[in-house]
């Protein structure tokens, strides 16, 4: 809500499979973002996305269509353009290996579809800023994956596996239902600082060869 | 008959009415006739050489032993199974030891016969006696057919039964001792033991080298039995969500049509089908009792359908749990407190109402956040007995913590901390931390 008069809307594509959830979508966002294009399937997305190369994708994480590996598969199709364009899931499902593993393919947040209109379009405003976006949920994951015990705490700025005190701190917070701003009022740093610290985070979510984020992103109930 | 004719049941030998092996009823069940016609029939046949005794002893090998009834629901698919199991069909199981009694029958007579030979010379000794002897052995090791599906369920229930095996050797035995007997009949003078002693060592070569050759052939009928099994296991798990799954939604749906004028009622029914299904979904099923998350999310369901916000429309509360243990004393007291937390966030505060649990190797923590306009807590008279007593009394007699922090923009937050494995009486503050280590558990179900 910031700056949002003087900026141009936001592009987005909505890929979700469901007609009437997509036109919920476009009404509930307002005039800060531009839903440019839709898709209902896989391969109809990763074709929507190559054309028309939005800044934010909204995501549903599970399609049909393609390989039968839904949002993930729409990523990863869709890797070369990671650069400029950013993902934004957006599910109903609750199940870790869904959010993790839409995350651990290069999705920037994870949103699920109870979220308001005011805050989707705050989340995808967020994203579009190259920042992430951590629900509640998302963020228990997180302490689950990484672990909560006193030696779960990193010593180096460059360790993947495990997250610095400080990331714990905004970790636990935004699972407490804390917004951004709410944390930085609590930790008494900048909203900037907070964006920084859960980005730092995302990075070591996607790229933490940590046992129980593989484990998560891999096979878990996969029956 | 009438024209459209009920689908005839399998054929099975039910335990239930049974006289012998229940051959008889069960073929009567099986094609819609009565018993006692069956049973005369197979009496009737006896005289036409045999045959009476012989149909029923082959049907009693080949026939598999079973419910009628419950062999005919089986076989429907299991989507349209029913969850709930038929009221067993009226009679208890009737079971004698037909098999010991013709054994012993069996081997009586050998003895008679032996003891007749002795004193009278010669009676037919060189074929009725081992003939007896192979009929014994073969009735012995037959009798297993029967009792292998018992012995499954019993070794399924984690007993062994040695039992079946000693009966299957000695059956083998007898009718091996029957067999060499007629043959030495057969040939005259008896079989010379150097014969005797080749003859079983070329017959144990023999079939050892069949099984060898066979051995491939089984083993992949035996793995295709495993995976067909398998199989279907997953899809009754499938067809008992899926029933359960559709009563309840469709349930659910049917009340909102009919009370859609009640917006609050409508959310209300709306959240608790949406956790039900997330539940049956998404979540690990731990077994009651094992799990501090489950017993929370139930307490969270709990006051979701119960309490109202005050506005009078329901409040859904946004629950996120890290790690999990087995429940105690201790967190059962936190539970209650975080209940009543829950409780005064939903009905005096605004929502989001969320709630956040975390289990670490040494404490409990949770929070209880609302976005209302919040109390002041120095103002908590005596008489709000709700927040002083039922909150925090119950986590600062267990050894813990408890603030609520209250501000005019962030809403109130509860804050309770429960050092775990610690003495209940009397009061420690300092956490003990030697008995928490090693008793956080993760309920990863491996499924």
């Amino acid at each position: 809500m910031t700056t949002s008069a003087v900026r141009p809307p936001v592009d987005v594509v909505l890929v979700d499979d469901h007609h009437m959830f997509r036109t919920g979508v476009r009404a509930s966002l307002d005039e800060r973002v531009d839903v440019v294009g839709e898709a209902d399937c896989v391969d109809e997305a990763v074709e929507v996305i190559h054309r028309l190369r939005p800044p934010v994708v909204l995501l549903d994480v599970h399609l049909p269509g393609g390989d039968g590996g839904g949002g993930a598969e729409v990523i990863r199709r869709c890797a070369d353009l990671l650069a400029g364009t950013r993902f934004l899931a957006l599910s109903v499902s609750d199940a870790a290996e869904d959010v993790v593993g839409v995350i651990r393919v290069g999705a920037r947040g994870y949103v699920t579809k109870a979220i308001s209109g005011p805050d989707l379009t705050d989340a995808v405003l967020r994203v579009a800023g190259g920042d992430a976006v951590f629900s509640p949920r998302l963020a228990g994951f997180v302490l689950d994956a990484f672990g909560t015990a006193a030696g779960d705490v990193a010593t180096g700025d460059d360790e993947l596996d495990r997250l610095s005190a400080r990331e714990r701190e905004v970790m636990r917070l935004i699972a407490r239902g804390y917004s951004y701003r709410e944390v930085a009022g609590e930790l008494f740093i900048s909203v900037k600082t907070v964006e920084t610290h859960v980005s730092a985070v995302l990075r070591k979510l996607q790229l933490s060869s940590r046992y129980e984020l593989t484990r998560w992103a891999a096979a878990r109930r996969l029956l | 008959m009438p024209p459209p004719a009920p689908p005839r049941l399998p054929w099975r030998r039910p335990a239930q009415g049974r006289r012998l092996a229940g051959v008889a009823i069960g073929l009567a069940v099986h094609l819609g006739i009565s018993v006692r016609l069956v049973r005369v029939l197979f009496v009737v046949l006896t005289p036409v050489l045999g045959v009476g005794p012989l149909l029923y002893v082959f049907w009693w090998l080949t026939v598999p032993e079973g419910d009628p009834a419950e062999a005919a629901e089986a076989a429907r698919p299991a989507a349209f199974a029913r969850l709930a199991r038929r009221q067993g069909t009226d009679g208890t199981p009737s079971r004698l030891p037909v098999t010991d009694v013709a054994v012993g029958v069996l081997l009586m007579a050998g003895a008679a016969a032996l003891l007749l030979a002795r004193q009278q010379g010669s009676l037919g000794l060189q074929w009725v006696l081992p003939a007896m002897l192979v009929a014994a052995g073969l009735v012995l090791a037959w009798s297993q057919l029967d009792a292998v599906q018992r012995g499954r369920l019993r070794e399924r229930a984690g007993g062994r039964v040695p039992v079946s095996v000693l009966r299957l050797v000695g059956g083998v035995v007898l009718a091996g001792v029957g067999v060499l007997l007629l043959v030495g009949g057969a040939t005259g003078q008896g079989i010379a033991p150097a014969v005797l002693l080749q003859a079983v060592v070329a017959a144990v070569a023999v079939l050892a080298g069949v099984g060898l050759v066979l051995a491939p052939w089984w083993l992949r009928l035996w793995r295709e039995l495993g995976d067909e099994r398998t199989a279907r296991a997953r899809e009754a798990e499938r067809a008992d969500m899926a029933a359960h799954l559709h009563d309840s939604v469709l349930q659910t749906l049917a009340l909102i049509r009919a009370r859609s004028d009640e917006p609050a009622e409508v959310a209300r029914m709306a959240r608790a089908q949406e956790r039900e299904l997330r539940e049956w979904l998404y979540d690990d099923r731990p077994a009651p009792g094992t799990s501090l998350a489950a017993a929370l999310r139930a307490v969270v369901a709990e006051v979701e359908d119960s309490r109202s916000g005050p506005g009078g429309e329901a409040v859904a509360v946004d629950t996120v749990v890290v790690g999990d243990r087995v429940p105690d004393e201790g967190t059962d007291a936190l539970l209650a407190a975080s209940r009543e937390a829950l409780v005064n966030a939903v009905v005096h505060g605004r929502p989001p109402v969320s709630l956040y649990l975390e289990v670490r190797p040494d404490e409990v923590e949770v929070f209880v956040r609302d976005h209302g306009d919040g109390f002041d807590v120095d103002a908590i008279g005596p008489d709000r007995f709700g927040v002083r007593e039922s909150i925090m009394g119950r986590v600062h007699r267990r050894g813990g913590r408890a603030t609520v922090t209250s501000r005019p923009d962030r809403g109130t937050e509860v804050h309770l901390l429960l050092p775990v494995g610690v003495a209940v009486v009397p009061p420690v503050v300092a956490r003990p931390a030697a008995d928490g280590d090693g008793r956080a558990e993760r309920t990863e179900v491996a499924r």
